[in-house]
């Protein structure tokens, strides 16, 4: 079989060598707890600082509006029920969309259980939040308000700056998740108007198992933990240090190269999408007109099914995702899709591909060829095209 | 290399099934199938039978080949669990597990084998494929045929069961030996899979609703007539059941017929059970079907033995066998299969018998 070709970076990435390397001491020598008072831990406490400093610079914020988390539902889950929880009384409600990622969906729920109200606006076919429904949602109840940056499934990308501005303007607080946009889109907090902003390591480079929270100065936060005074209170725990030192150096790398990377993920994408929609006409690509983040394609063939696509494309060496996977490892239909209003026929054969590091050209030449091949086979057995 | 999708449970036998056919040179896909996520309702079990399929995936990983998840649960709730409680609801005594094989490891699974380019498919059932016939698993005590006669009778040269030759215990050794440590001393399920408390009223109240004629009081009649005192539900009764039963008689009694109609439960003397004459319907054939006149074996029950017959009438749709000595607890909804020697002729589910009942004024 010729080599295996990774298409599931929006599921993660490889940790990058620069990364290991820049953690390994902390695994080793290194080992200090920041909190300790005697040498080990004042290394320890001095790189962690360290690596604070240089992912909020990365990202044009302050060393302490960056708490790192365990990873991006950690960063989703303080944000959105940390801010609410901080602001119920004055302000009950809360503003999301049907596309979230479910940490933040989850988390929404969470809210409700615990008596909050909940207005989730509507998306248009496209996956673009629909500002007349944004700006009818966000009122003077409203304590926060989550909106993804860019959709994990589909690729669209939200104007954050805009819907932040809206809701500002009423005086209620802003989150993003901005895992996917990490290394996609200019992250610039010094004049992005959000007060929240969720990132991730592994899929940047870093390894699972850390990310953060961008918590703006002044910006309430309630603590998920409780335990001791780390990361001031906002989350208590010995910190993750090595993976800290190591997501600092993915985010400082993803955000130097995101510009060319972009521009050759982009190609290569549009290069698979056009040879794609070529020999399958009636292809439908989920996202397409819409801003769209250069890494993601997400295609449905009328006629196929999600599930056996996946298989018979592993089979072949080539991974790519669909939906969301269940925790027993099944694929269910998108609540993404299913909010973008795809017809169930398109939604049950959804299948993304995402982009990153380990592809090449070859990669879009090989895959152009397999897919529709794939395709033929797969709509024969089901009987809707023959020949 | 010939390309075989196993499906595989996570159990001992479909795990040996895997492994037997990765020795014998095949190229091996496993799958487990996700066909009822217990998820809100049993917070003490993990979600969709979550440990058996990590440990599929696991004995998959050590045996070297992918293992895929398939959510077949929708196919599954329709045909298999609509169809259980539907059962009930008219007073028969269905078993999932028959049509679980035919519709949904048989037929849906075998749509996914296609999708692969499996051209075989596997599982670890105890019974046989011989020249393309379906034969009894060589091992009497485990032997499983009884719950594949509804399979297509095209699927059956596409079909491998590799332990269908072994006995339970060689199975077990087998895993030993092959390092399957992991599922080599696992206990055997006894459970309907998504009735995992064994309490098959609680899904028909979740699905049909508490209010279901099946789950209100009724009487017990006599067989030989007359009311014995009321139950709260004729669902939960099968023919041939001793236990919930109104006491004071001089022998034991047992459930000798189910009238959905009266909401009756009958009960009657053990001798009240045999009957010699049985009725089939949804009849499917692995071989020549029977024609009047026909002798045959057939077995009414999982663990009871074939008993000689005659074929009274067969027609596509329904077949009527006499046996040549009474059995008991014909129960309508359970399986009749039909056997020549160890070969699996063809099957239907059990019909109740028209025969005069007694009526509750009587």
């Amino acid at each position: 079989m010729p080599d295996p070709i990774y298409l599931d970076h929006s599921a993660t990435t490889p940790v990058r060598a620069e990364v290991l390397e820049a953690m390994l001491p902390f695994f080793g020598p290194r080992f200090g707890n920041p909190s300790s008072t005697h040498k080990w831990g004042r290394e320890a406490r001095v790189a962690l600082d360290e690596a604070r400093e240089r992912l909020a610079r990365a990202l044009g914020a302050s060393a302490d509006e960056i708490c790192f988390t365990s990873g991006g539902t950690e960063a989703d889950n303080l944000a959105v029920i940390g801010a609410w929880r901080s602001l119920r009384h004055a302000r009950p409600a809360l503003v999301s969309t049907p596309i979230e990622h479910k940490a933040v969906l989850a988390a929404v729920h969470e809210v409700e259980a615990e008596g909050g109200t909940t207005r989730i606006v509507d998306v248009n076919a496209m996956g673009l939040v629909d500002a007349a429904s944004f700006d009818d949602a966000v009122r003077d109840d409203t304590a926060l308000c989550s909106v993804m940056w860019v959709n994990n499934e589909v690729g669209t990308i939200q104007d954050i700056a805009t819907l932040a501005g809206v809701a500002k303007a009423r005086g209620a607080l802003f989150h993003t998740d901005g895992v996917q946009a990490l290394g996609k889109v200019a992250i610039d907090m010094r004049t992005l108007p959000v007060d929240y902003l969720s990132i991730s390591g592994h899929k940047v480079g870093a390894p699972k198992g850390i990310g953060a929270l961008f918590v703006r100065r002044g910006a309430p936060i309630t603590p998920l933990f409780f335990g001791g005074t780390q990361d001031r209170g906002r989350r208590p725990g010995t910190e993750n240090v090595a993976m800290s030192i190591g997501f600092a150096r993915a985010v400082e790398l993803a955000v130097a190269e995101r510009e060319e990377e972009c521009a050759r993920l982009e190609r290569m994408r549009d290069a698979l999408e056009t040879a794609l929609l070529a020999k399958i006409p009636d292809a439908v690509i989920h996202g397409r007109g819409a801003p769209r983040a250069p890494h993601i394609l997400n295609i449905s063939v009328p006629g196929t099914d999600s599930e056996s696509m996946l298989m018979a494309l592993d089979l072949q060496g080539v991974a790519s995702s669909a939906g969301s996977a269940c925790q027993s490892g099944s694929i269910d239909p998108s609540h993404v899709l299913t909010a973008l209003r795809v017809p169930h026929e398109l939604a049950i054969a959804s299948v993304r591909f995402s982009l990153g590091s380990l592809n090449t050209d070859a990669h879009v030449t090989r895959v152009a060829e397999l897919f529709p091949a794939l395709i033929t086979k797969a709509r024969r057995l089901s009987g809707l095209v023959t020949g | 290399m010939r390309r075989v999708l196993v499906a595989m449970s996570g159990g001992v036998d479909s795990s040996v099934a895997a492994a037997l056919l990765v020795e014998q040179g095949y190229d091996v896909v496993g799958a487990t199938m996700k066909l009822t996520c217990h998820g809100d309702e049993l917070p003490d079990r993990p979600c969709c039978s979550l440990d058996s399929v990590n440990d599929a995936r696991r004995v998959c990983d050590q045996l070297g080949v992918p293992h895929y998840v398939l959510n077949l649960e929708k196919a599954f709730g329709r045909d298999v669990v609509d169809d259980f409680v539907h059962e009930y609801a008219r007073g028969r005594t269905p078993i999932p597990c028959v049509r679980c094989n035919t519709f949904t490891k048989f037929r849906d699974l075998v749509v996914k084998a296609d999708a692969i380019d499996a051209e075989l498919v596997a599982t670890g059932h105890y019974a046989r494929v011989i020249d393309g016939r379906l034969h009894r698993g060589l091992d009497p005590a485990k032997d499983q045929s009884y719950f594949l006669w509804g399979l297509r009778r095209e699927i059956l040269s596409r079909l491998r069961l590799p332990v269908g030759g072994l006995t339970k215990a060689e199975t077990r050794q087998r895993a030993a030996h092959l390092g399957l440590q992991l599922v080599a001393n696992k206990a055997e399920s006894q459970d309907i899979c998504f009735v995992p408390d064994g309490d098959h009223v609680k899904v028909i109240a979740r699905r049909l609703g508490e209010d279901d004629p099946s789950l209100q009081p009724g009487p017990f009649l006599l067989a030989s007539g007359g009311v014995v005192g009321s139950h709260d539900g004729f669902a939960r009764y099968t023919v041939g059941q001793r236990r919930g039963l109104p006491g004071g008689f001089s022998e034991p009694m047992f459930v000798v017929d189910i009238d959905p109609e009266q909401r009756a439960v009958v009960i009657g003397p053990r001798q009240a059970l045999l009957g010699k004459t049985v009725f089939a319907g949804e009849l499917n054939w692995l071989g020549a079907p029977l024609t009047q006149g026909d002798v045959v074996f057939g077995q009414i029950r999982h663990r009871a033995p074939a008993t000689a017959a005659t074929v009274i009438t067969a027609s596509d749709q329904r077949l009527e066998l006499a046996f040549s000595s009474p059995v008991s607890a014909i129960s309508p909804g359970q399986s009749l299969v039909l056997y020549r020697d160890s070969q699996v002729i063809g099957g239907g589910v059990i019909d109740r018998s028209p025969r005069s009942l007694p009526v509750a004024a009587a």
